[in-house]
């Protein structure tokens, strides 16, 4: 290897700047630009043609915006040419070259295109700003000018637009919901930032806005559906019920070895539930006191604040529904887990012994509270004993564990998934609105159109996103799942700290398309009735102080849905770059 | 915690792999034809044979990575069956090294070790890392402790997967074809490793084509064909006296290359 030798390349001779360039030669720039083939002929005298045809045109239309495009490509090509002869690039003109002038064909579509860009932007020149009007008070039919656009519409109807037909005296509620979201927001990108997250001060303004990140369910629910205040101030049976189900919560998680148990965390855990219940009580009674968060029907959000809130509320609920759809698809368990039917039947339990021996009816489904007071109402001690039937859901449940066999929870996310997908969105959207009262008895009131939606749009989200998922775990090598397996760690915590953190940062760039996709389809509910941004477009055109403004409004539609979305990349970037670290 | 560091725990029973007339079909292929083996504890047992030969199936039955369809597996005293408790109790106690490392790429090197040892063995995060910090140094790389899997060469990581299979004080290690996807001189630091592991009194079962390693470490070696066992020697009678014409074979192919 050694006894090889290699000469220095020789370097082209540096030419010295201002003389005529000694690569040029005449006959090869017309053979490469020009002659080179029959379809390069045809294609530059096509241009040449257009451009042509369109410069009279505009010189007879728009003669001063034509000469200024005109002459500004003319001194540029000016320019380059001079400069690629002579040897005189300057930065300029070598960027020119290589961007806009690196061939005849090339210059010439670049004066096309100018010409082109100049007619748009001179016509949205005159027609959104020359010609317009800012005035509120000029946009009805009969005061409006008809050159431009009537900006005073998005003003006008500002309220429609952004909230719908709530009341107006409420959006304040809205507006301390927006700035609390965006608040939150801030700081957790400050305690993200590469500069501020390891200092004291950032680790400190993350853990608080994690808080706000935590409690923000609650405080948006409270904000925008307002608490309502009705029962006892201490409902034993809530107490009772909900400490029940927390402990059981907890019994499997420990079972899982995901908690570990000491008395201190298990005295946490019983009290968690009577703890949280006596807050919510004590912040329902306040607020009932001093009459802050009266209640508002979901059903009058509207405009922006319900596209907004559509997409949150799908976004959230169908990336967990889809992961364990997806994991359900690849699983390969006999029969039902027990740790699934355990905590249904423990749930339907508490549920049952709710409803049917406490006289109280939870829910909206009626079917189901026909057995209100089996308690009270009992005469003798039989009767007495049937209003516990719920304490038989766990005898059925272990019967029904000892006999099922079978693949389940695959074959139902599979039967999910596929039905869902084979649906379009909008037939789920009309089923939900349309055809879900008629399954539900005639003297319920049924889900509101919000909810219905929320249902029908997170069930088609979810089977989509589960796909996604599905992909992410299939691209994780069949060595991480093994190794985690060899180590004994059992398959929760094999995917809460090995498969999904892997996978989910794999699907970061789809879902953020998903996320995306979901808020701007969230448009269609605006056909079943709902007015979401699009349907309050729709009825301020249609109504007569706004009538036909429809391309003003349009386009605010359009900044609007560009903005979020742009937000979602971008973020969506950002987060993939700070995940990235130390991947192979 | 360096009386850990010496050697392994003690084990329950003397002969802590047991395996009985093991049969496991893929499909109509029948990879394993019954193999019968029995390891004491502290032994070092190599399992060589021909590629397809069912020896690496063969070890990844003794942790359930795969299944056995037939014939029994008893690990320290513990059955293999389809008890999931048992399943879990097994792997707690067999560490496997594998050929690909397997590292957790998304995790630092010690957040891979101390991974198992925190969410399996319960310990707290401080003695985990103590000991983590130990077998690094051990395996003779601690400075790499807050680096990703990805910074780090092949033997570095396949050291890195050897302290994270012991950081579990495991009483059985299992490995299989550690040194397959390494680059030669990256083979030597890790047969060290595995050498002074088998000092330190460690049941070893190793699927290797290291045959220095076999010849000097092993206490037994045991050749493997379509899935049968077809010769079980001491390294000295193996190499010098194969009594097998198909183990004959093999060695002259694998020493003569």
């Amino acid at each position: 290897m050694a006894s090889v030798t290699t000469t220095a390349p020789s370097k082209p001779p540096v030419q010295e700047r201002g003389t005529f360039s000694k690569k040029f030669n005449f006959n090869y720039f017309v053979q490469d630009n020009v002659t080179g083939s029959r379809g390069l002929i045809i294609w530059v005298s096509f241009l040449a043609l257009i451009n042509l045809g369109l410069l009279f045109q505009q010189f007879n239309n728009a003669p001063g915006r034509t000469w200024i495009i005109f002459g500004i490509w003319a001194v540029t090509v000016l320019g380059t040419v001079v400069g690629e002869l002579f040897t005189l690039h300057i930065g300029a003109t070598r960027w020119l070259k290589e961007n806009m002038f690196n061939s005849v064909s090339n210059a010439l579509l670049t004066l096309l295109l100018a010409l082109l860009v100049g007619i748009v932007v001179a016509g949205l020149w005159s027609w959104g700003v020359v010609n317009a009007t800012f005035d509120p008070q000029l946009t009805h039919p009969d005061v409006r000018t008809f050159d431009g656009a009537s900006w005073g519409v998005i003003w006008g109807a500002r309220k429609l637009l952004l909230t719908g037909l709530l009341e107006p005296e409420q959006s304040w509620r809205v507006i301390l919901w927006t700035v609390t979201i965006l608040a939150l927001w801030a700081l957790s990108f400050i305690g993200t930032r590469e500069q501020t997250r390891e200092t004291r001060w950032g680790t400190l303004v993350r853990q608080f806005a994690n808080v706000g990140w935590l409690l923000s369910p609650f405080l948006s629910y409270i904000f925008l559906a307002g608490l309502e205040y009705t029962e006892p101030f201490i409902d034993p049976r809530r107490l009772i019920i909900g400490t029940i189900v927390f402990s059981a919560i907890m019994g499997i998680l420990w079972f899982f070895k995901v908690i570990q148990l000491t008395p201190i965390t298990t005295a946490l855990w019983v009290l968690s539930w009577p703890a949280a219940y006596l807050m919510w009580r004590g912040i329902t009674l306040w607020n009932a006191n001093a009459e802050l968060f009266t209640t508002i029907d979901p059903d009058r959000w509207g405009g922006l604040l319900l596209t907004v809130i559509f997409a949150i509320f799908v976004n959230l609920l169908s990336l967990p529904i889809g992961i364990l759809l997806a994991l359900g698809r690849r699983a390969d368990v006999q029969g039902i887990p027990w740790w699934i039917l355990w905590p249904v039947a423990i749930g339907l339990t508490a549920w049952g012994l709710y409803s049917s021996t406490f006289g109280n009816c939870i829910g909206t489904i009626p079917a189901l509270c026909e057995n209100v007071n089996l308690w009270a109402t009992s005469r003798n001690t039989v009767e007495q004993i049937v209003a516990f039937w719920p304490l038989l859901i766990p005898l059925a449940t272990w019967a029904f564990l000892r006999s099922f066999n079978g693949n389940f929870l695959q074959a139902f996310s599979v039967l999910f998934i596929e039905i869902i997908r084979g649906v379009p969105l909008i037939t789920l959207l009309f089923m939900a609105i349309i055809m879900a009262p008629f399954f539900l008895p005639e003297d319920s009131q049924g889900l509101s159109n919000f909810w219905a939606v929320i249902v029908g749009y997170t069930i088609f989200t979810s089977s989509y996103t589960a796909e996604l998922v599905r992909g992410g775990l299939q691209a994780i090598p069949k060595g991480q799942y093994e190794a985690a397996d060899s180590l004994g760690i059992n398959t929760l915590q094999k995917y809460r700290f090995i498969i999904l953190p892997q996978a989910l940062r794999i699907l970061i760039p789809p879902l953020a398309g998903a996320v995306i996709g979901t808020f701007k389809s969230s448009s269609l509910v605006a056909l079943v009735g709902m007015i979401d941004l699009v349907g309050s477009t729709k009825a301020i055109i249609a109504n007569s102080q706004w009538l036909g403004l429809r391309t003003e409004l349009y386009v605010f539609m359009f900044v609007l849905y560009f903005l979020v979305s742009s937000i979602v990349s971008w973020y969506s970037r950002r987060l993939e770059e700070r995940t990235g670290l130390g991947v192979r | 915690m360096t009386a850990t560091m010496e050697g392994p725990e003690a084990t329950k029973v003397k002969d802590v792999i047991v395996c009985r007339d093991v049969h496991k079909w893929y499909g109509d292929f029948e990879a394993l034809k019954g193999v019968d083996l029995t390891v004491t504890a502290g032994e070092v047992v190599v399992i060589l044979g021909p590629s397809g030969s069912g020896k690496s199936t063969f070890i990844r039955c003794m942790n359930r990575l795969e299944e056995h369809q037939e014939g029994r597996i008893i690990i320290d005293g513990i059955e293999l069956t389809h008890d999931v408790r048992n399943i879990s109790e097994i792997r707690r106690e067999v560490g496997m090294v594998f050929q690909q490392f397997n590292l957790f790429p998304h995790l630092t090197v010690l957040e891979n070790i101390t991974l198992a040892p925190i969410n399996v063995r319960k310990w707290t995060r401080e003695k985990a890392e103590d000991l983590a910090v130990t077998w690094l140094t051990r395996v003779g790389i601690p400075e790499q402790a807050d680096k990703y899997p990805g910074q780090l060469s092949g033997g570095q990581q396949q050291r890195v997967a050897i302290a994270r299979a012991l950081t579990m004080q495991p009483k059985i290690l299992l490995f299989d074809e550690p040194t397959s996807a390494l680059d030669p001189e990256m083979i030597s630091e890790v047969l060290d490793v595995m050498r002074d592991l088998a000092r330190a009194g460690y049941t070893i079962v190793a699927v290797t084509h290291e045959m220095g390693f076999a010849r000097e470490v092993a206490n037994r070696i045991i050749f493997m064909d379509g899935g049968e066992i077809v010769e079980e020697n001491t390294p000295t009678d193996f190499f010098n006296n194969p009594t097998h014409e198909r183990t004959k074979l093999f060695l002259s192919q694998i020493l003569n290359h």
